[in-house]
């Protein structure tokens, strides 16, 4: 009972502080001198990256926890975070290259993060191409288990190759982040934590989902026999 | 039996399968110089490639070409229902690892033996640097990818559609190891010296030893059918 209330304690609360780190964002926060309004995006932007790397870094610890406990609930976690985490990705991507395209006049450029992010995308897209080709449910948890460790650790190399780019590409500006403007930085912080909350809220409604799928075709198979 | 002893029984028997049935070898040779040749008229008849789209072609038709038969060494032994014989051999899977990642590193070599050649007759000719410069970075993307490849090909035979999922799995992991062997290839194939090479092959032997530590220890997790 205080589980469920929980999953809708975070959805309500989820509910209420995005529209209002919405309207921090439009109403609260200044205007960006030189960028003006295509700066806005910025704010959901980077809560977007944070909660997408924080998936992956779930699935990364799902992953090892199953192979070491064999339980169901990680790999029900590691694929509600994988999931969650692409769907992120992609919307990072998209608002990435729209304030992209403005403010450095192309959609894509291959910067070490741009690069890292597109990377993370492909390798988590095709741990689901992965889950959806398997039907044995123990090898199914056993590979994408794998896959998110293996793809997770492709970080660092991915960050230290992404380099490389730099020196085509030296007209990238960096994150326009440390000297931030304090009205900026509490309403940067506060879509942050609204984006988590809301992050937490759809995975656990994703885990249960997957539990009680779980438990379902247990039932089924019962009663089959 | 010493673990030496183990791996190297192993990969002579693999080897040996390959040297009398030449399936993968010759495909993948043949592949490789289709996508060479492929490559030379898509770039325009007569004209001359640079060093940086040299490098890329030189690796497209490598890499493509060593995944057809790196799907092979697994499904060979699925098909044969081999795997559990591996499995119940006194033999860890650990070093089962590491004898099937060497079949696949020997395998891309001997494939590039020909692909190489291949690659420097159809675009060498203004290209400064020659093939001597390229081993160490031809040893060093075999090693990584050998290794990831070998994993995720354990993964991938397990499945109904190995040959379609090992591409897909395998080619976002060793995107930055392309990344950086083109970089790498395209200073070789300018007879830059390798110690000016050094900011690419250091994250490459980086990578290579990732994903040897994780492929020696994730393998026994993904091989084993439950």
């Amino acid at each position: 009972m205080i589980r469920k209330n929980c999953s809708a304690l975070l959805a309500g609360l989820a509910a209420v502080l995005l529209p209002v780190a919405l309207g921090m964002v439009f109403f609260y926060a200044p205007m960006e001198r030189t960028m003006g309004m295509v700066q806005k995006i910025f704010y959901f932007h980077l809560a977007l990256a944070a909660a997408a790397f924080l998936s992956f870094f779930v699935a990364c610890v799902s992953g090892i926890m199953y192979l070491l406990r064999r339980q169901r609930i990680w790999d029900a976690r590691l694929a509600a975070s994988v999931e969650i985490g692409v769907v992120l990705t992609t919307l990072v991507l998209i608002t990435g290259s729209l304030w992209g395209r403005p403010i450095w006049n192309t959609w894509w450029t291959w910067d070490p993060r741009l690069t890292t992010s597109l990377i993370l995308w492909f390798i988590f897209a095709s741990c689901l191409i992965l889950r959806a080709a398997v039907e044995e449910e123990g090898k199914r948890a056993t590979y994408s288990a794998v896959m998110a460790i293996v793809g997770f650790i492709d970080v660092p190399i991915v960050f230290l190759s992404a380099r490389l780019f730099r020196s085509i590409h030296p007209t990238v500006i960096r994150s326009s982040g440390v000297a931030l403007e304090p009205a900026m930085l509490i309403t940067l912080l506060v879509s942050i934590v609204a984006m988590l909350i809301f992050w937490a809220a759809v995975f656990r409604l994703r885990c249960s989902q997957y539990t009680q799928e779980s438990a379902v075709r247990d039932l089924q198979q019962q009663l089959q026999r | 039996m010493s673990s030496l002893k183990q791996i190297r029984f192993l990969l002579g028997k693999d080897l040996r399968i390959e040297l009398r049935k030449k399936e993968s070898l010759v495909a993948m040779a043949f592949f490789g110089a289709l996508i060479l040749v492929l490559m030379n008229i898509a770039s325009g008849v007569g004209k001359q490639v640079d060093v940086e789209s040299g490098a890329g072609i030189l690796w497209v038709a490598i890499l493509f070409s060593s995944v057809l038969g790196m799907g092979r060494v697994f499904a060979r032994e699925k098909e044969n229902g081999c795997v559990a014989a591996l499995l119940i051999s006194p033999i860890s899977p650990g070093e089962v690892f590491i004898a099937k990642a060497l079949v696949n590193f020997s395998l891309m070599l001997l494939s590039q033996l020909i692909l190489v050649p291949v690659f420097f007759v159809l675009f060498g000719t203004n290209f400064s640097g020659g093939p001597i410069a390229l081993i160490p970075i031809l040893l060093l993307v075999n090693l990584g990818f050998s290794s990831a490849g070998t994993l995720i090909s354990s993964i991938s035979a397990g499945t109904r559609r190995n040959e379609v999922l090992l591409p897909i799995l395998l080619f976002p992991l060793i995107l930055p190891l392309t990344a950086l062997a083109v970089k790498a290839t395209a200073g070789a194939l300018a007879a830059r010296p390798l110690s000016e090479l050094s900011g690419q092959l250091e994250p490459m032997i980086a990578f290579c030893l990732i994903y040897s530590a994780a492929g020696y220890l994730l393998f026994p997790f993904s091989i084993k059918e439950d």
